[in-house]
């Protein structure tokens, strides 16, 4: 049978049918048996539940005597192992699965040889690290452009089916413009292109890569990862202000920063040594988890909360592993256990952060003649900070503040506690004072700093305070960032994932199942960044270059892009990507430029999108890449596109986020007397990237294309088909403003109607559709004609009826099914 | 066991709908449903549709359904730490030096053949006390808002499952192709705590399932007018034209996805026409306002939401979420209780009455309660006209009817002092199970493959209540 295990159970049964002698193949357990277990067993014998006792997710496991006293597997001895009884039990009481439709013979079959050969297990291919697959012997080597073509073109060859041919040129000049700066193309670049033919598709391409569309396209798939918000999400969900950051993707992408530093720079940019102001911007990644600003939650609740967003993120990003269910219990279907968990959670335990409403530590930034100032003044508190600190452990008040201590549980003196804070210094003082951790002196130093009455305390802190109060009159722009405490606070493993449920203490380290950190790396954020990074580690190339893929052909060859676990879905071509994986880390090092070129260069991504009614029924999502890609649009370029189209986008970059139109009355916050301000100018125009994102409120165009309300981590916008986004791309004041902008342009072509359609799709209409175009012109006209009301309020011009009917033109265009599909 | 969902989202909308065996004509707002759902023939539903009133802050149940004389009697007296049992409190009344037991400033008498104990700030809900399941013993695990009403409507603290509406829609599809299958009714004019679109949001559900918001004003459904100059004439013939434009592609190869581009424009022209129609109040009897009260006249308030959500039941629409604000009550309860009773009874109670004179109500499940219930101590200063309550996670009530429901049935207990539950305790899981079993759904059945596990609305818990169940 094939290697290829696809999902095709038809294809690969008839395999077997056909192998179908005496001595059975070797069974393989990641292709024939485990997928099976996957899909019709575990969900009852395995994970959290472990019905009869029986689970049989790992070897040992399902080899143990379940309840019944029987043994579900004995390795060699088919006859002793209940599974194969059961399976094939007649009674439909006995049977299993239970309640559910038979296995069928042949996969019977399968288990049986199995257990003949000794039921062997293997790894999951996802912990083991790729290895660079031999190019395989292709039918036709003409074909080829790029090495990823032979792996799938071996594919095609196995299956008898050739590949599609070369898209017509305009499509094809759309599609990689599309995917590569999520604009489309100009009609003069097509036409250069594909008439004139003075500029190359590989040109063109290195164009599109050099263009600062490109980072601002690419960031926006990297801001669902980074769940970057404008809010701080909770039920207040009050402002933040972190666009920096995404400015600071948008950089990171345009200048081709390799993925590895982009990543260590997000995870650990404050613990490279000398750091930059641009490495500090770059840990607010982990700056975007929620901060619950509700009046009377307990801070350390919500600490905890967003530790365990950055771990659980991490995951998903990273290693498409899903952590989050190990917060709780072990994990029901891959390796990770409770422990492992909370030993990758002390890496990020220590930071300053603390769901403070002030979204303490921040990075302040002042504008460009400030910033001498704002620098000296920043060392100054600094130095001051130190020199309280110093004075508060001073044997001089070692005595004065045990007795200070002794006081706080007086109302009065905890009363003068912030509110917040109140219940952690509560905690510490029930704490004796040996068994108090560094986490809990130094809350209480810094609560005894802020009310100490010691004269050099006071003098320190009113010299302190000045000089706050100088830099916050220079107005400078706060980041939150990552800032690692000068100890480590302790960390426990969170029984049932509760933070008031503390058991075994835990220090630092990565799962086992995986590659060891490499020697020397340090215990922390940065020796874990480094260790993500590293060659052995098995799945972050993978994981990364399966998502650049699904943002060019719309599917994942892994489709659960979030989990390459065990019950992730099975890979479509596993050797396509391992070689992706490897030639992403070794022959591109690890530049996302050079890997995407490659990609939009080959002879698989230049196919035409056009599909047989044949090939639908036999691949209906494309998993065998015989064809190029055609899917709608996402949020960002279904708005983008209309902008760009009719002339409005404005190519203004970075800077506060910006509030396009919306309709009125979405923002109601009691605690929060902030208005969406409809933006003026320039920035009613700038591309999606740059609209401001409430979690709460999400900008309704964009939710209802499918965007997600970045409170977690999203990998995968699942793409919908609703009458609420037709709704959209024809009322929305947005996309009619866009029409109306568009039917303006029109007016001033000469061939208008085909202008229109041409700017819109970079060339020129067919006949029959310039004759529908062409008759709703013409009956619009008439209309308007007889209407000069509805055309002037169209329009906003009186006497304007050519232009109101080109608007209604326009509009159509704009919700052509070719204009919101990539294809 | 089969993956019962639709995990791969690149299934074709016409396959799903082969197999469901609807033709084209069947694209809808959430016609994407779980198969496995609808082919499951074991369970019959009792209920077909959710009307869900959802109060918002936390309503104290001293004052509404929990009658509790002891209370009365120790008004003053501390909260003995032998109730307590050093639980949790919140950052507001955590440091508060005394916890003095605060008595209802209202009275209670029992109504009805069931005898239910419903307070006077209720007199039109204990007027069809017999139509009630009242359950005194729910409770939940969070102890903060937007915890604990984000783990009320998806089963999980924290953001990001689908809401129980978007788990309907998914589950059960629409019966109205016209009309989203769960829609989202917001009192107007109210404070409190916010509401947020995470609370009908369709999290990793596809989009199709997020609950849709109506609204009072020009434009009840988000984009739904034409643009000014576009008369309902001039759109229809444009979209004639588009629809000529695409029908050009149709059996051409690569457009093999263009006939859900069609019916999507034709489903969004006719929603067009479909949710004005069902907002328009003026063809109700005068007798239906008086049973409603005078409020329903005025679009957007919580009556006239009542009025408009049982024509939205009527016309087949499968969950009808209600939000009202405002019973967060730290302080000033007596006064605030009675402007949100005053708001809320009538039009609950008439809700109820009139989807029995239809015949609606017995498919019809209507829900009122809130996220958590109150202390029964004050939150600052207990005077003899004035305190308050803090949130109580413990116990709380909420009333259910219609739909499969036993009516007339008082269900499960707290202690005297309406502390903690000491008989038939309900958590929330438990509810989210058990109302859907009423539709006909086994919770742990109705799920979704995402990140390598099969969610579900009640995460791995619920155990089905059956004596709530008629």
């Amino acid at each position: 049978m094939s290697r290829y295990w696809i999902g095709f159970t038809v294809l690969a049964t008839a395999g077997i049918l056909l192998g179908g002698c005496k001595r059975a193949p070797e069974i393989s357990f990641n292709e024939q048996i485990r997928p099976v277990l996957n899909d019709r067993c575990v969900n009852c014998h395995g994970g959290i539940r472990r019905q009869g006792d029986l689970s049989l997710l790992f070897r040992h496991e399902a080899l143990m005597t379940a309840e019944s006293g029987e043994k579900a597997i004995v390795p060699f001895e088919p006859a002793e192992s209940e599974l194969l009884r059961r399976i094939a039990h007649t009674d439909p009481d006995l049977r299993m699965p239970k309640d559910d439709s038979a296995l069928t013979p042949e996969e019977i079959q399968t288990f049986r040889s199995w257990i003949e050969q000794g039921a062997p297990w293997e790894d999951h291919w996802a912990y083991v690290t790729p290895e660079r697959p031999p190019l395989p012997k292709v039918s036709n080597p003409d074909w080829i452009r790029d090495s990823l073509d032979y792996f799938v073109l071996a594919r095609l060859d196995e299956m008898d089916w050739s590949p599609q041919s070369e898209a017509d040129c305009p499509v094809l000049i759309r599609r990689v413009s599309l995917d590569l700066t999520g604009l489309p193309p100009s009609p003069a670049d097509v036409n250069q292109i594909c008439i004139a033919e003075d500029l190359s598709y590989e040109d063109y391409v290195d164009l599109l890569l050099s263009l600062p569309t490109y980072g601002e396209r690419w960031a926006s798939m990297w801001l669902d990862l980074a769940r970057y918000a404008d809010s701080q999400g909770y039920e207040k969900d009050l402002g933040r202000t972190i666009w920096r950051y995404r400015d600071w993707v948008i950089r990171a992408f345009n200048e081709d920063m390799p993925f590895d530093q982009f990543t260590i720079e997000q995870l650990a940019g404050d613990l490279l040594p000398g750091a930059t102001e641009s490495q500090l911007i770059a840990t607010a990644f982990h700056r975007n988890t929620m901060t619950n600003t509700e009046g009377g939650t307990d801070d350390e609740e919500f600490r905890v909360a967003a530790v365990v967003d950055r771990v659980n993120t991490t995951w998903e990003v990273w290693q498409g592993t899903t952590f989050s269910c190990v917060q709780c219990h072990g994990h029901p279907y891959d390796p990770f256990t409770h422990r492992e968990y909370f030993e990758f959670f002390a890496f990020f335990n220590s930071t300053a952060d603390r769901d403070l409403d002030s979204e303490y530590p921040t990075l302040p930034f002042f504008e460009e003649e400030k910033s001498t100032e704002g620098s000296v003044l920043m060392s100054e508190i600094t130095k001051l900070e130190d020199a309280i600190l110093a004075q508060i452990r001073s044997d001089s008040l070692v005595a004065l503040r045990r007795t200070w201590e002794t006081t706080l549980n007086q109302p009065e003196v905890i009363g003068r506690v912030p509110l917040m804070k109140q219940n952690e210094v509560k905690r510490v003082v029930a704490t004796p004072e040996k068994d108090r951790g560094d986490a809990q002196i130094w809350t209480l130093d810094h609560v005894y700093a802020n009310l100490s009455d010691d004269p050099v305390i006071t003098r320190l802190r009113s010299e302190k305070r000045e000089k706050e109060r100088a830099m916050h009159a220079l107005n400078p722009i706060h980041t939150p960032i990552m800032q690692e405490l000068p100890f480590q606070r302790r960390t426990h493993v969170l029984e049932r994932g509760s933070f008031l449920l503390k058991g075994d203490r835990v220090a630092p380290d990565t799962p086992d199942v995986l590659p060891a950190m490499p020697e020397g790396a340090p215990r922390n954020r940065l020796g874990m960044a480094q260790w993500l990074v590293s060659d052995e580690n098995p799945l972050t190339a993978r994981v990364t270059a399966n998502r650049f893929w699904e943002q060019i052909f719309g599917t994942g060859i892994v489709e659960s892009l979030e989990d390459f676990g065990t019950q992730g879905l099975e890979r479509s071509n596993a050797d396509l990507l391992d070689y992706l994986a490897v030639s992403f880390m070794e022959d591109h090092d690890w530049s996302m430029k050079s890997f995407l070129r490659s990609v939009v260069l080959s002879a698989t991504y230049r196919q035409s999108s056009h599909v047989t009614e044949e090939a639908i029924r036999m691949d209906p999502h494309n998993r065998n890449l015989a064809r190029g890609p055609r899917f709608r649009l996402n949020a960002e370029k279904v708005r983008d596109q209309a902008l760009q189209v009719s002339g409005l986008l404005s190519s203004k970059m970075y800077g506060p986020s910006v509030m396009p139109p919306q309709p009125e009355g979405l923002w109601k916050n009691p605690y929060d007397s902030r208005q969406w301000q409809t933006s003026e100018g320039d920035n009613r125009y700038r591309r999606a990237v740059y609209t401001y994102w409430r979690r709460t409120v999400p900008y309704p165009s964009m939710a209802t294309f499918d965007s997600p309300s970045r409170e977690v981590c999203m990998s995968r916008r699942i793409r919908t088909n609703t009458p609420l986004q037709a709704l959209v791309t024809l009322n929305d004041p947005v996309f009619v403003e866009a029409a109306q902008a568009l039917a303006k342009r029109m007016l001033r072509a000469e061939d208008s109607i085909a202008a229109g359609y041409t700017y819109a799709m970079g060339t020129s209409p067919a006949p029959e559709d310039m004759d529908v175009l062409s008759t709703l012109y013409t009956d619009a006209f008439a209309h308007y004609t007889e209407n000069h009301e509805d055309s002037a309020s169209l329009t906003g011009e009186s006497g304007s009826i050519d232009l109101a009917a080109l608007t209604i033109v326009a509009n159509a265009i704009l919700n052509l099914d070719q204009f919101l599909m990539k294809e | 066991m089969h993956d019962c969902c639709n995990y791969s989202p690149l299934k074709t909308r016409r396959e799903f709908l082969a197999q469901l065996g609807m033709g084209l004509g069947g694209l809808a707002l959430s016609s994407l449903v779980n198969p496995a759902m609808a082919a499951d023939q074991k369970m019959i539903p009792k209920a077909k549709r959710i009307i869900y009133l959802f109060q918002s802050g936390g309503p104290s149940q001293f004052e509404l359904f929990d009658y509790k004389p002891k209370v009365n009697e120790m008004h003053g007296e501390e909260l003995p730490e032998s109730v307590r049992k050093g639980q949790r409190l919140t950052g507001m009344t955590g440091f508060q030096n005394s916890l003095p037991l605060a008595r209802s400033h209202f009275s209670f008498a029992q109504h009805g053949e069931s005898g239910a104990w419903i307070s006077e700030l209720m007199p039109y809900t204990a007027k069809i006390a017999d139509e009630l399941c009242i359950v005194k013993s729910m409770h939940t695990e969070a102890i903060n808002h937007d915890p604990a009403i984000t783990f009320f409507l998806t089963g999980s603290q924290i953001a990001g499952r689908p809401s129980f509406g978007s788990w309907l829609s998914y589950g059960l599809g629409t019966e109205n192709e016209d009309l989203p299958a769960f829609c989202v009714l917001i009192t107007k004019d109210k404070s409190g705590q916010p509401l947020y679109a995470r609370l009908w949001g369709n999290g990793f559900l596809a989009s199709q399932h997020q609950g849709v918001q109506f609204r009072s004003g020009r434009d009840p459904v988000l984009y739904l007018r034409d643009p000014d100059g576009i008369s309902s004439a001039q759109r229809r013939m444009q979209l004639d034209r588009l629809r000529e434009l695409h029908t050009l592609k149709a059996g051409q190869p690569g457009w093999e996805d263009i006939e859900s581009r069609i019916a999507q424009y034709e489903m969004a022209y006719r929603m067009q026409t479909s949710v004005p129609e069902v907002m328009d109040l003026s063809d109700e009897p005068e007798y239906i306002f008086d049973l409603y009260g005078e409020d329903a006249r005025d679009p957007g308030t919580f009556a006239a939401n009542c009025l408009l959500a049982r024509r939205l039941a009527e016309r087949g629409v499968r969950f009808i979420q209600l939000f009202h604000q405002g019973w967060d009550h730290h302080g000033g309860l007596p006064s605030g209780i009675q402007v949100q009773s005053r708001e809320t009874d009538q039009p609950s109670a008439a809700l109820v009455q009139d989807l029995k004179q239809r015949g609606m109500l017995e498919d019809t499940l209507v829900i009122w309660g809130g996220e958590f219930g109150r202390t029964n101590y004050c939150q600052g200063r207990l005077t003899d006209t004035d305190y308050g309550r803090d949130h109580h996670p413990r116990c709380f009530p909420l009333w259910m009817a219609g739909g499969g429901v036993r009516p007339g049935l008082s269900y499960g207990e707290t202690d005297e002092l309406g502390y903690n539950i000491v008989r038939n305790p309900v958590h929330v899981h438990d509810l989210q199970a058990t109302l859907l079993h009423l539709l006909g759904i086994d919770h742990e059945r109705l799920t979704f493959k995402f990140q390598g596990r099969r969610f579900r609305l009640t995460d791995v818990h619920g155990t089905l209540i059956k004596p709530l169940i008629a």
